[in-house]
């Protein structure tokens, strides 16, 4: 056992030489302040960072950080100072480059000098609140450089004129452009602003005045968008090579205000150049840009919009009210088809197919479509055209995309049921006489006004296609029931729900003997398969195919209408015949009867009749024989037709008080619908209510409404409330 | 009770002479009202009693005395339109008629309304005489040929609203005068 003391160690704290010295504080300045000195001068290399660093750390130490600041302060002012006059002395394009030079150099200084002082950095100046050192040099390069008298406007005034020379198409040195502005960017973006920003928006803008006040005296709208839009991209394009992308948005809006919204309506109307020459002549490139453009500046747009409604509208008007076009109704619908689709592709290519274009085309469209009161007439005279002949060798997509067309035009019309009447005339004249050129393009056209307008629209349609259909069958029954008549003339009946056809008034004529027994014998049949039912012949609709022999021994089968058959049968028994003769033994009606004539008697190439005196007119007093000199090339020869035609004037007065008819009950109906759920309800929302009801119809007229009012509180349907005359209440 | 055959024109017209009043007086027609008698040109013995008492009165010089206080009676605001009404529907003779001829009406018209609204009575009749939208005039436009005349400043027609709950035969009248006007 070894006698060992125990040694209690004790830790103590390390304890620096108290410094007495008071010229210890300035000993140790001097020598940061030589190395402040070294590291400006370049002479940096021969510095010990470690030697430094701890004497900066001992004067914060034994607190003097106080005078190590303020020190530095004023060293580094001092050089500042001589740094600027050097850049100041500078000429020319040199100015720029010397400052920037300068600049690294400070930066690379600051750097060091702030790392040697790192400890004050972070115990001295947070706890005095002072700046930073970094933040320091900063400040005092911007306010001994930046914002020195001779400096601060020399350097604003080569930045502007550097940018003038770009635009004006100079080469600059954008990289020295760039580093300059960022130089000013980091001092602060207070600095960047007040120093360039702002100043070079001003200047910008009055560039841009002038240029565009130049431009648009001298070019036509479409060169003067280019440009603009060329002056909009070089300046994008400036931003992102050399400034503050915060500027981007000012820069534009600057371009876009002078060059743009300034000139936005002398632009738009401008002469033989302007947005509705564009329109004219489809300048889808120039309308694109124009559109692009635009959209840059408040109201650009709804600009562009309000005049191309309003040229669209005068247009349209024109079209509609054209007394020429109107004269054919396939070449009036054409001609609308034709502006949609005209204007669907300038607002698909040129405006992006924006929704509030679109909605301007559809009801510009709208507006003018129902100035002419005829438009529902010729947009069916249209469809009737089409599946007559029109789509004869169309491809079933193409027929879908005219039916589709068709449907747009027919969406704008308020009176829809106008077009449901005529509709159903020409449906009924095509499927009588068989000319449909595709019964699935007729289908089809009804099942798209069905998704259009319901189901009450197209069923009675539908139910003629199903006559037709069951006549067909029934035919097939009669015949095979009487095989004996198979040797006679071939009889085709089409048995019409008196419901779904239009309304016919029902004259009959006298039919040829064998005719008429045929056709009792056809009655009987049907009639004993349906009791009940009442069968009355339209011999204004029916058709006949007759083999006829002339003179010479030409034979020719004539196609004719039914009351043309019953005329020409005569002469098989007998070689002249008078008006008054003729117009007793058939019974036709006196107005049929002398078109029906005139037909036959007066037409070049279907004069199967001869008449005498050899008037154009038919008169009462004419005397009438067979044409034995008729010749045609043409076996087959068509004398008579049931198509469609566009309506005279009087025909188009009675189908109108037709629809004026029809809509009363269904003013009616809505009103009562209308009351009888509100119970209670004032005069002006029953009119708005029951306009909007018949809306997917005809447009209501609310004195018509009012009529129809009167007319319900007559017949006690409806009465007036008896304190508030506004008010109607609904009687149970 | 005077006794007096009543269920007669002539009976009627025979007690018109003695209360000296002309037949076609329009106290006449008040008496009717008051009377509340239902068939024009008669009063049934139970009607001419009740309307008696209702009056006060039981002799014939005392209802001719009544005469004046009856026409007060009918033109307190709360009586007239009853009275008015009632004018139409008296002259309803028809069972199941809804409407009165136009003659008919602008007599009724002068007769009802021609002291108090002399103006508007005027040109109305005037224009359903020229007029040939309608042959008759039912209640409800009767009604309101009235409510025309209370609410309706006359002749300028200022506040007239034709897009408001009037019948469209007083909206058209309204139009011809507006045109007769300028």
């Amino acid at each position: 056992m070894s006698n060992q003391k125990k040694r209690n160690f004790q830790i103590e704290a390390f304890k620096h030489r108290v410094v007495v010295d008071p010229k210890y504080a300035e000993k140790t300045w001097k020598i940061l302040e030589h190395a402040i000195h070294e590291i400006y001068n370049h002479n940096a290399s021969g510095l010990s960072f470690e030697e430094l660093y701890r004497n900066a750390y001992n004067m914060v130490l034994h607190k003097f950080g106080e005078k190590l600041y303020s020190g530095l302060v004023t060293t580094m002012t001092a050089h500042l100072k001589e740094i600027s006059k050097s850049i100041e002395a500078a000429q020319g394009d040199l100015f720029l480059e010397e400052l920037n030079r300068k600049w690294n150099d400070h930066n690379k200084a600051l750097q060091m000098i702030r790392d040697i002082l790192m400890y004050m950095d972070r115990t001295y100046i947070p706890n005095s609140r002072k700046t930073p050192v970094y933040e320091l040099g900063l400040n005092l390069w911007r306010d001994n450089i930046i914002h020195s008298g001779k400096i601060q406007s020399r350097l604003l005034s080569t930045l502007l004129e550097l940018v003038h020379r770009e635009r004006t198409g100079e080469v600059i040195d954008r990289g020295l452009m760039r580093n300059t502005i960022k130089m000013l960017m980091d001092l602060g973006s207070s600095v960047y602003q007040d120093d360039f920003e702002k100043p070079f928006l001003e200047v910008s803008a009055e560039f841009y005045k002038v240029e565009s006040q130049k431009f648009i005296e001298c070019c036509d709208c479409g060169d003067y968008l280019k440009k603009a839009e060329i002056r909009l991209n070089e300046e994008i394009e400036r931003i992102a090579h050399y400034l503050d992308v915060k500027s981007e948005a000012k820069i534009t809006n600057v371009v876009e205000k002078e060059m743009i919204a300034n000139h936005m309506t002398r632009l738009v109307h401008m002469e033989n150049s302007g947005l509705v020459n564009m329109l004219l002549d489809d300048k889808y490139e120039d309308l694109g840009r124009m559109y692009n453009l635009f959209k840059r500046v408040p109201n650009g747009l709804s600009m562009i919009r309000d005049v191309m409604t309003s040229h669209l509208r005068e247009t349209g008007k024109q079209l509609v009210t054209d007394a020429e076009s109107s004269k054919d109704p396939v070449e009036f619908v054409q001609r609308l088809l034709d502006e949609r689709d005209k204007y669907d592709k300038i607002i698909c290519q040129a405006f992006s197919n924006a929704k509030t274009f679109q909605n301007a085309l559809n009801s510009s469209f709208e507006y003018f479509i129902n100035l002419n009161s005829r438009s529902p007439e010729f947009i069916s005279l249209f469809v009737d055209d089409k599946l007559r002949k029109g789509l004869k060798g169309v491809s079933e997509e193409d027929v879908e995309i005219i039916l589709d067309k068709v449907m747009m035009l027919f969406r704008y019309l308020q009176e829809k049921d106008v077009f449901e009447k005529y509709y159903k005339q020409h449906l009924a004249k095509r499927l009588l006489s068989g000319k449909t050129v595709s019964d699935d393009a007729e289908r089809s056209l009804i099942v798209k006004l069905k998704t259009e307008c319901g189901y009450q629209f197209t069923s009675k349609l539908e139910g003629m296609f199903t006559d037709m259909k069951t006549s067909q069958d029934t035919m097939q029954g009669f015949y095979a029931n009487h095989p004996e008549l198979a040797e006679g003339p071939t009889l085709v009946v089409q048995v019409l729900t008196t419901g779904s056809w239009p309304t016919q008034p029902t004259i009959t004529c006298n039919l040829p003997t064998e005719m008429a027994a045929l056709c009792e014998k056809f009655r009987s049949h049907y009639l004993g398969t349906h009791t009940g039912r009442r069968l009355s012949w339209q011999t204004n609709m029916g058709t006949a195919d007759i083999k006829a022999t002339f003179g010479k021994g030409q034979k020719h089968e004539l196609n004719v209408s039914t009351y043309q058959m019953c005329v020409l049968m005569l002469f098989n028994n007998a070689d002249r015949l008078s008006y008054k003769e003729i117009e007793q033994a058939t019974e036709i009606p006196a107005s049929d009867l002398k078109r029906c004539l005139q037909s036959m008697a007066c037409v070049k190439g279907k004069n199967v009749l001869r008449k005498e005196p050899m008037s154009k007119d038919i008169g009462t007093d004419d005397a009438f024989f067979v044409n034995d000199k008729f010749t045609s090339k043409f076996y087959k020869v068509k004398i008579g037709t049931v198509v469609a035609q566009k309506e005279s004037e009087p025909e188009k007065l009675e189908t109108r008080q037709r629809v004026e008819e029809d809509r009363k009950p269904q003013i009616e109906a809505a009103i009562v619908r209308i009351m009888k759920s509100r119970r209670v309800l004032d005069h002006n929302n029953v009119i708005a209510e029951v306009t909007k009801q018949l809306q997917s119809r005809f447009l209501a007229n609310p004195t018509e409404i009012k009529k129809r009012i009167e007319s319900l509180i007559e017949r006690e349907f409806l009465e007036r409330d008896s304190d508030d005359r506004k008010l109607y209440r609904y009687l149970a | 009770m005077p006794l007096v055959c009543l269920s007669s024109p002539e009976g009627i017209e025979a007690l018109c002479s003695d209360l000296g009043v002309d037949y076609t007086d329009v106290r006449i027609l008040m008496l009717a009202w008051k009377l509340k008698a239902e068939k024009q040109g008669y009063f049934t013995q139970d009607e001419w009693q009740t309307g008696l008492k209702a009056l006060g009165v039981d002799s014939l010089t005392k209802l001719k005395k009544a005469l004046p206080e009856l026409e007060k009676e009918v033109e307190e605001p709360s009586n007239y339109e009853d009275f008015y009404i009632y004018a139409f529907q008296y002259c309803l003779t028809e069972e199941k008629q809804k409407s009165v001829d136009i003659e008919s009406i602008c007599e009724l018209l002068n007769l009802v309304l021609g002291v108090q609204f002399r103006p508007q009575v005027d040109s109305l009749v005037e224009y359903l005489k020229v007029q040939n939208d309608y042959k008759v005039i039912n209640a409800d436009q009767w009604i309101n040929f009235l409510r025309f005349c209370k609410e309706i400043s006359f002749p300028d027609l200022e506040n007239y609203d034709a897009t408001q709950a009037w019948p469209l035969i007083l909206d058209n009248f309204v139009e011809w005068m507006r045109e007769k006007q300028s």
